[in-house]
């Protein structure tokens, strides 16, 4: 079989050559739907990478430990489930060597006055009260300091996105006021003065979350040293793959009190939703990829099977086999198939390649829609995707493969007899 | 070697039934040079295409080697026609990507056979056609009688136990014809290699160690002759 597989490969592979123009078409047309695919494929992955960093980087980390159902209940910002002594879970993870930063994250008003400020105004926020050491260890806000300084434990003060301070006509040394509850849910009013302005590549940490030092939000909300959370980086290759395991090993082994360990996709399972989205984007690609490659092999295929009936007598009356014979159609669809592939992988390459060099820059877009719910940047880079480009071309090799049978087995339906006697 | 019995075929062209062999009866020997002769809808071609095992058999019986083909499956028939039978087409039917070399060859890819052998055999046998140094060309670049001499060496390359021609010269001119007829001729003597042919053309006719006639279906001489 392997020596007749080798001759019907060069078979197959000259009959490509019978009619070019129509080979390079039908494998141009695939290759269009492979680079197409490949690259929209890119550039999903990318966004759904760069909300990933985002996340990790500037809100959550890539673990974290609450108290139990703070997670799904976090926003309610009722701050009656706590980590009530954050003190010693921070001690054992740091001789764990995991990097931990405690946050306490509340809801209140953001107020400022005219003068210096351009006109009076107050916006409901999302407060982060964030130790100024720790919290460079696991997020990256400190670096996306632009203006001013970061913050300073026990001063009372906050940082806050550029986009937010544009709105607000806010300058670093600016005073602001912010009304919120205690944790016993008394009213509680703060005199705050800005101290920084970052500028994150997260919208959402842009433009609705204002931090300040978490001891003054512990005295403030008079939380008793309690945190809401307790944010983790853990080892990992791609952002929000890592494996909490060793933050679960860690409360295992302390028997600390009533506390999870989330991994990163517990945090993020709203997000899944637009995973789900991405996935059935990117199938419904492949779809069409599929239509493309089907729809264009067949007929091509039809047409070849059409033209060389008497051929495929007389390839029967020497003794092939039907599944010879079909072997070798599909051995040549399958040819165009790869035909295709590498010219969608060459074309694929170079959209991709610009992808992740250039990236698409939609901030004219952004700053027209708030897509407050979603954190990316407005410039977008694809990643490389390998896998995808294997798949693709295993699938349309495939799926061309496949998809010549059907025209053959047409003419193997027909007598020997008749097929010679075709014209 | 080859035994035909009250053999019938019958075809439904449209609502009307042709009967095409109305029960042909005869005993085909190793080595024979046969001319199956008649005119035009007198069952010629579906007489060869019956020993030939591409087509069904209606009545009687064939038997190749005292194998009954009526009682084969397909596969079995298709593995008789790739061992036993070589055909000749009379309008060639070479694969026009393929060189001379590699539409003989083909023949013996399929029987998987090493190498070397295939190499020599193709070549050797290439030779003995007269096609030596057109081996690589294309049918393209190989006028009729030459493409019909590979296709003579298709059909024996795998030494069958006959070669089916059916009108191997009628898109020959009477010349080529006659050469390429001297050719097989000379190879049935060589070999030993049974030869059945159809014609309907005379001088194809008198190069026939037996010739039989067919009309309407049935035979209507068999008569065997010294050339
Ligand atoms: N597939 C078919 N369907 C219907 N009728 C057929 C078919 N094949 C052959 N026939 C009929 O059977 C009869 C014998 O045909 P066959 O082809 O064997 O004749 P032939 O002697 O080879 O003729 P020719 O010299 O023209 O090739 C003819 O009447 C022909 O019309
Ligand atoms: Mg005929």
């Amino acid at each position: 079989m392997v020596r007749r597989a080798r001759f019907f490969f060069v078979l197959a592979f000259r009959n490509l050559t019978r009619h070019r123009r129509r080979t390079v078409v039908t494998a141009l047309a695939m290759a269009v739907g492979i680079s197409i695919y490949t690259s929209m494929d890119s550039i999903l992955v990318g966004f759904i990478s760069e909300i990933d960093r985002n996340l990790v980087d500037f809100e959550i980390g890539n673990a974290a430990i609450t108290a139990p159902e703070y997670w799904d209940e976090r926003h309610r910002y009722l701050l009656d489930r706590l980590v009530e002594d954050p003190e010693a879970l921070l001690r054992v993870l740091e001789e764990a060597g995991i990097p931990a930063a405690p946050r306490t994250t509340f809801r209140g008003d953001l107020i400022v006055h005219y003068d210096p400020f351009p006109e009076d105004g107050s916006v409901p926020m999302v407060f982060a009260g964030l130790d100024p050491e720790l919290d460079s260890r696991v997020f990256r806000l400190r670096e996306a300091i632009v203006e001013g300084r970061w913050l300073e434990s026990g001063r009372e003060e906050i940082v806050l996105g550029r986009w937010l301070a544009e709105q607000l006509g806010a300058e670093v040394g600016y005073p602001v006021s912010v009304t919120t509850r205690t944790r016993d849910g008394y009213r509680q009013f703060l005199e705050l003065e800005v101290a920084g302005i970052y500028e994150s590549p997260n919208p959402y940490v842009d433009r609705n979350k204002v931090h300040l030092p978490l001891d003054v939000a512990d005295l403030y909300l008079e939380m008793k040293g309690a945190v809401t959370s307790i944010h983790l980086k853990l080892p990992e290759a791609i952002p929000g793959t890592a494996d909490p395991a060793p933050a679960r090993r860690v409360l295992e082994a302390v028997g600390a009190g009533p506390v999870v360990a989330l991994s990163y996709a517990d945090m993020t399972e709203e997000f899944t939703e637009m995973m789900e989205m991405e996935e059935g984007f990117t199938n419904l690609l492949l779809f069409l990829l599929a239509i493309i490659a089907i729809v264009g092999v067949s007929n091509t295929m039809l047409m070849s099977v059409l033209e060389r009936e008497r051929e495929i007598g007389m390839l029967r009356s020497l003794g092939l086999h039907n599944r010879e014979i079909r072997l070798l159609f599909s051995l040549e669809a399958a040819g165009i198939g790869v035909l295709g592939a590498i010219g969608g992988l060459a074309l694929g390459s170079v959209f991709t390649g610009l992808l992740v060099t250039y990236g698409v820059d939609y901030s004219r877009l952004m700053s027209e829609i708030d897509f407050a719910g979603y954190r990316f940047d407005s410039v977008l880079y694809g990643v490389w995707n390998y896998g995808t480009m294997v798949s693709a071309t295993v699938f349309a090799v495939l799926v061309a493969g496949v998809v010549a049978i059907f025209p053959t087995r047409r003419i193997l339906k027909k007598s020997v007899t008749d097929c010679l006697r075709h014209v | 070697m080859i035994t035909i019995k009250d053999v019938k075929k019958d075809y439904i062209d449209g609502d009307i039934k042709v009967h095409a062999l109305r029960g042909v009866s005869m005993e085909i020997e190793r080595g024979e040079f046969l001319s199956i002769a008649g005119p035009s809808g007198s069952g010629k071609t579906t007489l060869l295409n019956l020993i030939g095992c591409i087509d069904s058999i209606d009545g009687g019986e064939i038997s190749i080697d005292g194998e009954e083909l009526a009682r084969r499956k397909a596969k079995e028939l298709v593995e008789i026609r790739r061992h036993k039978i070589g055909f000749v087409f009379q309008s060639f039917n070479l694969i026009p990507v393929l060189s001379a070399y590699e539409n003989v060859a083909i023949v013996l890819e399929m029987l998987e056979l090493p190498r070397g052998e295939i190499r020599e055999r193709t070549m050797t046998l290439l030779h003995e056609v007269g096609l030596e140094g057109m081996e690589n060309r294309r049918p393209s670049k190989l006028s009729g009688g030459q493409q019909q001499r590979v296709a003579v060496a298709r059909a024996l390359i795998k030494e069958p136990l006959i070669v089916l021609a059916d009108e191997p010269t009628a898109n020959l001119d009477s010349g080529t014809g006659e050469a390429l007829l001297k050719l097989m001729k000379r190879i049935n003597h060589d070999r030993g290699t049974t030869f059945v042919f159809s014609t309907h053309d005379p001088m194809v006719m008198d190069y026939a160690g037996r010739l039989c006639r067919l009309h309407d279906g049935e035979i209507e001489s068999d008569e065997k002759r010294s050339v």
